[in-house]
């Protein structure tokens, strides 16, 4: 029993008007307050899989749970991250992150409050009033996870949101990351093809296998706060989990 | 503009009207049928003293601003439903693309034997020769929104009433305008053509004046003015609204 349960989750596409088994069965189970990243060969179905947990796709068998509560619908007790961010460029930065709370008719007074906290947490507080052509790639990818966490969701998720980052700014996101996930306590779901990545963030690593996915192997990582990109010791995390990837990548 | 560009667009300007004045003084065509600038600056002068001319471009204008009210209004319910009800969309669609190849000065005898000589009529042809050009570009522009917009939208929680006024309206903008902006030129014209028939008031019934009163000097002023206006809404309005929102949605 856990926050979030996905049971036996399979999913079909449609390839050349033939059905392509994408997921094949997958179970996990997220403890309360855990930092899951699933790693995988591109096309495996971990973005899929992350989509049928948001609610934005269904799955063709199995259920995702919530607090042992199926879920069969997109909900903000879920919030997506977009790999793209996915911001709306027709609000300025502020309007962007109390988007969801003025859905839900929030008063402009609390709306206010409530994003002047997260937009500080996530530096952005001058850049309130700019509009999202006048923000780099990076700055637009804290204004998504600041959209999100202004939700106060149970579970964030999280699709690839650095992978059109550059290093600088990633390694700089990757510690800032593990900083807000201590500070809120939230379950993460994380998606990446980055081994680094997930090794730096997670406090476990599910690795998918190639299609039609299952779980393949997952990993615990024990390791001190806040890691960073250069420490040695998480090398060894990446060696192990690269071992079990690299033959997916190949098929 | 640039200081170089704008000289350019005075010293063109000037050109036609020293050319045009050098025409009319050689005495090719009678001064009834061609007359000189002179002549039609005096006429617009006339127009501005008693006052006809403002009363005929507000009139003009209001025909307008009602029938392009509604037509954008009807245009983007109709664009709207097209792009998110596919059954809508193979039925109404197909309808709508044949209408928008009638051209609005077609609807003034249909406009004349149901609303008789009447504003309403002038309305009705200027609506609905605008109101099709609105409903396809915001059914296009719709139909083209980034996926993760409204993904997001329905992640944090907006129902589907809330995702047309919040996402679909404002995501679509930059085709919407396009459609504001070629449903105003439809209008324009239908409003115009639409009082020559009509023939009661505006810009439209005074060429159709000038041309029973034999006063080509006052068909050509009337022709200016309307061309004025049309440079004036387009190149100005649309383009300060264009610019600002190519900008703001990241286009350019």
């Amino acid at each position: 029993m856990g926050k979030l349960e996905s049971r036996n989750i399979e999913k079909y596409f449609t390839h050349d008007g033939k059905p392509l088994k994408t997921l094949d069965g997958i179970n996990v189970n997220v403890e309360d307050g855990e930092f899951v990243c699933i790693v995988g060969p591109s096309g495996c179905g971990k973005s899929t899989f992350l989509r049928i947990t948001a609610g934005l796709e269904k799955p063709d068998d199995g259920e995702i749970l919530l607090d042992n509560q199926p879920v069969n619908n997109t909900g903000p007790d879920r919030i997506m991250v977009f790999q793209e961010g996915a911001l709306f460029p027709w609000l300025n930065v502020r309007d962007n992150v109390e988007y969801g709370l003025k859905i839900a008719g929030v008063s402009q007074e609390k709306r206010n409050e409530i994003s002047n906290r997260y937009l500080d947490m996530m530096q952005l507080t001058q850049f309130a009033t700019s509009y999202t052509y006048q923000l780099s790639t990076g700055m637009k990818q804290r204004v998504a996870i600041a959209r999100a966490l202004v939700m106060e969701p149970d579970v964030l998720l999280m699709d690839e949101p650095f992978a059109a980052l550059d290093p600088q700014t990633r390694d700089l996101l990757l510690v800032e990351m593990q900083l807000i996930w201590q500070k809120t306590k939230k379950t993460i779901v994380f998606v990446t093809h980055n081994v680094a990545e997930a090794v730096m963030l997670g406090t476990r690593v599910l690795v998918f296998t190639h299609r039609p996915a299952i779980i393949k192997k997952e990993f615990k990582i024990d390791y001190k706060r806040p890691r960073v990109a250069e420490d040695e010791n998480l090398l060894k995390y990446q060696k192990k989990i690269l071992a079990e990837l690299r033959p997916e990548v190949k098929k | 503009m640039k200081s170089s560009t704008l000289a350019k667009k005075i010293g063109f300007y000037v050109m036609i009207i020293i050319v045009w004045q050098g025409l009319d003084s050689a005495d090719i065509w009678p001064d009834n049928i061609f007359p000189s600038p002179v002549d039609v600056v005096e006429d617009l002068a006339y127009g501005v003293a008693d006052a006809s001319l403002f009363y005929g471009i507000g009139t003009s204008l209001l025909r307008l601003g009602i029938g392009l009210t509604i037509a954008i209004a009807g245009g983007l319910v109709l664009g709207i439903f097209m792009a998110r009800v596919e059954t809508v969309n193979q039925t109404i669609g197909s309808l709508v693309l044949g209408l928008q190849s009638i051209p609005s000065i077609a609807w003034v005898p249909l406009a004349i034997l149901w609303f008789g000589l009447t504003d309403t009529g002038i309305i009705f042809v200027v609506a609905i020769g605008a109101v099709f050009a609105v409903t396809i570009n915001t059914y296009t522009g719709v139909k083209n929104i980034n996926p993760s917009y409204i993904e997001a939208a329905r992640n944090m929680g907006a129902k589907e009433g809330q995702l047309i006024t919040s996402i679909l309206i404002p995501a679509a903008f930059p085709f919407i305008i396009s459609g504001f902006k070629q449903g105003w030129a439809f209008a324009w014209r239908g409003v115009i053509g639409a009082e020559l028939l009509f023939s009661f008031l505006g810009l439209g019934f005074l060429l159709n004046v000038g041309r029973q009163l034999n006063d080509v000097s006052q068909v050509i002023a009337i022709m200016l003015v309307i061309m004025a206006i049309g440079i004036l809404v387009d190149g100005v309005v649309f383009k300060k609204i264009e610019d600002k929102v190519m900008t703001r949605w990241g286009l350019r």
